[in-house]
């Protein structure tokens, strides 16, 4: 009797707990999952004709110092909203440190740049435009250029109901670039219970990706990824980071070599990886995982070597493939001349 | 006629083709205990073939269940879901035994035994972890178990360092290199368990506390003062001390990565079973390595004894070696073999030494359901005068599941 009770107790509280895969709906911190809607700031609602005109400016290469360069340069939709060169090239063909980041799903950032080093979208649209590297304006120039062009001051006052301003250009750029999602991949159709949406491999590759491979804790949530910065050893060599990431912003020597998680999503169409564009395929991107990054004194804890089997690796490189959402449908937008029709 | 052989055959055919049968109709499981339902994660995150952990897993635990480097994102066991999981496993047993009084043959399917596991954050520098073993009368098709809290522990950690861990309670205490918890056979490992008569085998868990820390240059250091024996009464004071210092080589642990070697030693004082008499001491002193080159794990480790005569009611202190060397082959997440040989050497006035062969493998329908295969050979020196050696033999096919 007393077995028989013990087992009727056991089993009650098995069913309890046996409630199907943990998910972020039941409360589990790192789990993947389906993107929620895009976070919009209040200060900032999505407006058709705002995004229209954010489209307009992200295409213009007006905006540069020898207006040859565009956000969409580095940026660009025919290659995942990446650059495929390991750093971009701006004006006067000009190297920048890192690799342009794709703008997918860049709403979901809760940082933005590599080192965090801008709060908002809002924030970071003006970055590039100053960059001396990059589109090589002082805000004033790129306003006055603004104004130049009849169409946008028609469409800021529209829209803002102000002159063209440093603000302006920032929540336009902003809103439109909150329109770029990656979304609909066979990873989601899978979540949402199509469960021939995946391929084995890929199947394989998504419960490596969560167990043996040790991806989650940093590459969690919907967007695949926690948003924080972590050392991975990139760049380090000879006793001296290249490039010291995280550390320019926070002055924090536990920041050293740290840079922002990438969200995965799409990640097949963004080539090459990691912030310098070091790794020029996803399987070279595994198989420096599989070795445990790079020692440095502040590697992250949780950067250990693998042993992934070569078929591991292929399940792994199958599902971030089957991250690949449906294509943002973006038409080049038709730009506005300048003041006599140039 | 059929003969025995014939009819043990078939017994293991029977056992075999149930087992087959259970696999098959077992849903497909969510990897869903304490952990993994907090985190969302599979178990393969901490075990590289559950129970036994790998690196990150072996982080997470001594990080005081708290994930390395993400501490600040953790929730407390009040945020998150239910932090209860269970662990069982049912298969076929066979166990004989020859020149081994009061010990009886097993042929039969049997339920082996239930841990109810609770674990979690308390708060942000405060884990706890616990495992209750209910108390289950063997009988037909059962093996029994004892009741016991088990284990039932809270670590404390720094905020500000690796450097220093507080585990208070009843725990696995850290000399033991390679836990007896989570260890992948069924066959015991025999110089953990091997201990004088109403002491404690080395590896069980015990009550106190325990210090522990670690951080670059890959080293780790534990020390600890425990009650020690059960053949203490209430009144004696904490009375065995250990301390244990491991160096790890290369990127990892040394448990699925790298290289670890480790030494530990360990005084006690215990009375005799017989009672009275006062305290008497006993000594351990070990050294251990686990080594990984790709597939392979291999595990090595050493233990050498001393205990004062009166613990044993002999003539002389009684001084032993043993040890084990055991190699894992994991060629796949969901595969694992294993071979291990152990050893303990004793004075012939104590009649202990022991060989011991174990075999198997185990094959994961899912992560946290095992298909388990073991073979274990032991052969120990003649307990009586006049019996010849004692010898066991073990085959278990099991289902071994948690969740």
């Amino acid at each position: 009797m007393r077995i028989l009770t013990l087992g009727i107790a056991a089993f009650g509280v098995l069913l309890w707990l046996a409630h199907g895969n943990p998910s972020a709906a039941d409360g589990a911190m790192f789990a993947n999952g389906l993107l929620p809607p895009v976070p919009v700031p209040a200060d900032n609602p999505m407006d058709a004709a705002k995004v229209e005109l954010g489209k307009q400016l992200y295409f213009d290469t007006r905006l540069s110092k020898d207006s040859t360069t565009s956000c969409a340069t580095c940026h660009s939709p025919d290659h995942g909203w990446a650059d495929p060169k390991p750093v971009s090239e701006g004006v006067g063909r000009q190297k920048g440190g890192r690799n342009a980041p794709t703008v997918l799903n860049s709403a979901y950032m809760p940082l933005q740049f590599w080192d965090g080093r801008a709060a908002t979208l809002e924030e970071q649209a003006l970055g590039p435009i100053q960059n001396p590297v990059e589109m090589a304006m002082t805000m004033v120039e790129a306003l006055d250029r603004i104004k130049a062009i009849p169409g946008y001051v028609e469409a800021f006052r529209r829209i803002f109901g102000t002159e063209p301003t440093e603000e302006g250009v920032a929540k336009a750029i902003a809103a439109f670039e909150r329109t770029v999602i990656s979304t609909d991949s066979p990873y989601d159709r899978y979540v949402r219970g199509n469960r021939s949406a995946m391929s084995p491999s890929a199947v394989r590759g998504m419960n490596l990706f969560n167990g043996k491979a040790h991806c989650t804790p940093c590459h969690s949530g919907p967007n695949f990824s926690d948003g924080d910065f972590h050392n991975l050893g990139v760049g380090y060599a000879a006793g001296r980071y290249a490039d010291k990431g995280r550390f320019d912003v926070t002055k924090n020597p536990a920041d050293l070599g740290k840079f922002k998680t990438p969200g995965l999503r799409s990640i097949a169409l963004t080539a090459p990886y990691l912030h310098d564009g070091s790794e020029r395929t996803l399987a070279d991107v595994i198989e420096f995982y599989d070795r445990g990054g790079n020692p440095n004194p502040n590697l992250d804890p949780l950067m250990l070597p693998l042993h992934l089997t070569a078929q591991e690796k292929a399940d792994l490189v199958a599902f971030l493939e089957a991250l690949t959402g449906e294509p943002v449908k973006i038409t080049p937008p038709t730009l506005p001349p300048a003041a006599g029709g140039k | 006629m059929r003969t025995n052989a014939m009819r043990s055959v078939s017994r293991l055919g029977l056992g075999a083709a149930a087992l087959c049968v259970a696999a098959a109709l077992m849903q497909p499981a969510s990897a869903v205990p304490v952990f993994a339902r907090k985190y969302g994660f599979n178990c393969t995150m901490c075990h590289s073939a559950f129970p036994r952990l790998n690196d990150f897993g072996l982080r997470y635990r001594r990080n005081g269940y708290r994930i390395p480097g993400r501490e600040n994102l953790e929730k407390l066991v009040y945020e998150t879901p239910t932090p209860l999981a269970m662990r069982t496993s049912v298969g076929y047993n066979s166990e004989t035994f020859s020149n081994t009084p009061e010990t009886t043959n097993v042929a039969e399917f049997q339920l082996n035994g239930l841990d109810m596991l609770s674990a979690g954050l308390l708060g942000r520098n405060i884990g706890y972890f616990m495992v209750y073993t209910p108390q289950i009368a063997a009988g037909r098709g059962v093996a029994g178990q004892d009741g016991a809290l088990e284990a039932a522990n809270v670590v404390l950690s720094s905020p500000r360092s690796t450097w220093f861990y507080a585990r208070l309670g009843r725990f696995e205490p850290a000399y033991v290199p390679f836990s007896v918890k989570r260890s992948l056979t069924v066959a015991s490992y025999e110089i953990y368990d091997f201990a004088f008569p109403g002491g404690p085998p080395f590896a069980d868990t015990r009550t106190g506390v325990e210090i522990t820390g670690w951080g670059d240059p890959g080293i780790r250091y534990a020390a600890g003062l425990i009650d020690g024996s059960d053949t203490n009464s209430a009144s004696d004071s904490p009375a065995d001390m250990y301390l244990r210092l491991e160096k790890v080589i290369g990127a990892g642990e040394g448990q699925t990565a790298g290289h670890r070697i480790g030494l530990t030693g360990y005084r006690g004082l215990a009375r005799p079973e017989s009672g009275a008499s006062p305290r008497k001491s006993f000594t351990r002193v070990g050294a251990d390595a686990s080594m990984n080159v790709g597939i392979w794990n291999l595990g090595v480790q050493y233990l050498h004894g001393e205990d004062n005569r009166e613990l044993w009611g002999t003539a002389e202190n009684v001084k032993f070696d043993g040890g084990f060397a055991e190699l894992l082959c994991h060629p796949r997440t969901d595969l694992v073999a294993f071979a291990r040989y152990d050893w303990v050497d004793t004075p012939s006035s104590v009649r202990m030494g022991v060989n011991r062969w174990t075999v198997g493998g185990r094959y994961y329908l899912e992560d946290s359901v095992a298909v388990h295969l073991e073979y274990s050979h032991r052969t120990q020196s003649p307990i009586q005068t006049g019996l010849g050696h004692a010898t066991e033999r073990l085959f278990t096919a099991r289902v071994d599941f948690a969740l």
